[in-house]
């Protein structure tokens, strides 16, 4: 009997960890159990439209999913299509690779006022989400992005760029027209450490460069200061475009305090090291300090370590260590998780009587790699206004495509 | 002449494209450069080296050891011949491809001879990763037989 084993997530960790299953226990027939009718995850929904660079590891996964050993199984959600109990006694092992998606708080007053919202949602608006794009962002003139990571400087050129710097990229019409008509002038980032503790990515900043039209007020740093960070940042300073259509001011070492607006946002309260109190005037904020768990299907206190929660359940990616570590930590974390899941297999083999794995799928409307692909055609031929893709932003448009059929997955395969 | 296909990956990039290399040519083998010791480089096979680029300009993970190991035991690589191709993402335009300037730089060093076109993908271009590389393997690959004839 075939070794089957299901994937439940296709982001990073789950393609990287069907990629990792091919090598380490050749033979076995993994699927790929996704919620949504198109792949990717985060790669798709998260790493911003104008990094495409970064997202060119789809091509990587798309050899994944074409291998003749892997099935894509689209438009299910393990845990209310299909019950995490039905898919472990269908399967030989289930790996759960479903990320973390709820986007931590920032836990002060003010922040459920209108025109306060977390970058999570920002940045699946800005990659046409089809859950986040019926509710676009309430944007203004001015804006204060809080956080101190990479995504708050995806955040900040998402705000700050022009329509014309996002030639090449696959922001959405859609979101591009809010952007622009938004017409942001000035944004704040703000971050709760100095320079030099700051988590971007240094590249990132000296990326910030190429924003036309843009000026950027930076603290006087120190020349002595010789972190990455610091260096990057005086770079920026630097080699500027010192436009007059948008200024972005960095602040390091403020803590936020309250958000303060009547029918929405007002102003941010922020405190210094020494206590002082900063105001700044603002008609939108961005909280941009992660992700929060717990993961779905992933008990709170699983013993994680391992990557083995139960006999023949995993965790891999961000559903195992926590919201933290690019898409390389995903591959080598999946490698990690798939020799145990590896070696457990092969020391123990098929379960015994185990049902036919796909028909745990065959009464739902599932999408397959076909349906997908119908959508990645249709996305690229579509594209204009110089992006290289056309993001369906909706559901059912996305369904039409993909044209989900009852019982295709019917039988084991050979 | 056997055909190695080394490659210094952080995202897999490279390891994706040094399979298909093997894959297209029929012949060779793809070895991760973190389970290569620069003492075993030898002037009986060729080598096609890629190599991404990691952060602001970095080796990637996998090309760490190896640089590492190069640079502790100087082996003398006289008579070493090896094609490199360079990824990266002119989106960092300060870092673009420097991860395989550093791998080719680190090689020559040794002695290594270099053949063929430095070859280099942008991942932030239309170009296909995959035809970039099989391309590129098959150019370098006909100009070590011609210089061999």
């Amino acid at each position: 009997m075939t070794l089957q084993v299901a994937v439940v997530g296709s982001g990073p960790a789950g393609c990287y960890t069907a990629q990792a299953l091919l090598k380490a226990l050749p033979g076995a027939r993994i699927t790929l159990v996704e919620r949504l009718p198109v792949p990717f995850g985060l790669v798709r929904y998260g790493v911003a439209a104008d990094h495409q660079g970064t997202k060119s590891v789809t091509r990587q996964f798309e050899r994944v999913l074409s291998h003749p050993d892997v099935t894509f199984v689209g438009n299910v959600e393990v845990g209310t299509d299909v019950s995490l109990e039905v898919l472990r006694s269908s399967f030989d092992a289930v790996v759960i690779a479903t990320g973390l998606d709820r986007d931590r708080r920032l836990g002060i007053p003010g922040e459920e006022l209108p025109g306060v919202v977390a970058s999570g949602r920002v940045t699946r608006w800005a990659n046409g989400h089809p859950d986040a794009c019926p509710a676009p962002p309430l944007l203004g003139r001015s804006a204060v992005v809080i956080g101190n990571g990479n995504v708050a400087i995806d955040v900040v050129r998402l705000l700050a760029k022009s329509p014309s710097d996002f030639a090449g990229s696959d922001l959405p019409a859609v979101v591009a027209s809010a952007l622009a008509a938004a017409r942001i002038e000035e944004i704040v980032l703000v971050g709760r450490r100095g320079v030099d503790q700051a988590r971007f990515d240094p590249a990132m900043v000296k990326e910030l460069t190429r924003i036309g039209g843009a000026t950027f007020d930076i603290p006087s740093i120190s020349t002595a200061a010789v972190s990455p960070h610091a260096v990057s940042l005086r770079h920026l300073g630097e080699h500027q475009p010192r436009g007059d259509r948008v200024t972005v001011r960095f602040r390091f070492g403020w803590s936020p305090l309250r958000i303060e607006g009547d029918a929405r946002v007002e102003k941010v309260v922020f405190a210094d090291s020494t206590g002082a109190e900063h105001s700044v005037a603002t008609e939108t904020v961005v909280s941009a300090i992660g992700f929060a768990g717990p993961a779905a299907l992933v008990p709170d206190e699983a013993p994680a370590e391992s990557g083995r929660l139960d006999a023949g359940l995993y965790c891999v990616g961000w559903a195992r260590r926590g919201p933290r570590g690019t898409i390389p930590e995903a591959r080598t974390d999946a490698r990690h998780v798939a020799g145990v899941v590896a070696a457990d297999l092969k020391g123990r083999g098929p379960i015994p009587g185990r049902a036919d794995p796909y028909r745990c799928f065959a009464a739902l409307p599932a999408t397959d790699l076909a349906g997908w692909h119908a959508i990645d055609r249709h996305e690229r031929a579509t594209a204009a206004d110089g992006r290289v893709r056309n993001k369906i932003t909706d559901r059912r448009a996305l369904l039409r495509l993909a044209r989900p059929h009852l019982n295709h997955l019917e039988g084991e395969p050979a | 002449m056997s055909i190695d296909v080394l490659y210094g990956t952080e995202s897999g990039n490279a390891e994706m494209a040094a399979e298909e290399i093997v894959a297209a040519l029929g012949d060779g083998r793809a070895v991760d450069l973190q389970d290569l010791d620069p003492d075993d480089l030898t002037s009986s096979a060729v080598y096609l080296v890629l190599c991404s680029t990691y952060g602001d300009g970095e080796l990637p993970a996998s090309a760490q050891p190896f640089v590492d190991a190069l640079q502790a035991k100087r082996p003398d690589l006289t008579g070493v011949r090896y094609a490199i191709f360079g990824l990266g993402d002119s989106s960092y335009a300060e870092s673009y491809s420097l991860g395989g300037n550093q791998l080719a730089e680190c090689l020559d060093a040794q002695g290594a001879a270099r053949f063929g076109d430095f070859g280099r993908h942008d991942a932030s271009s239309s170009d296909d990763l995959v035809a970039s590389a099989v391309a590129w393997a098959e150019t370098a690959l006909a100009d070590v037989a011609t210089a061999a004839a």
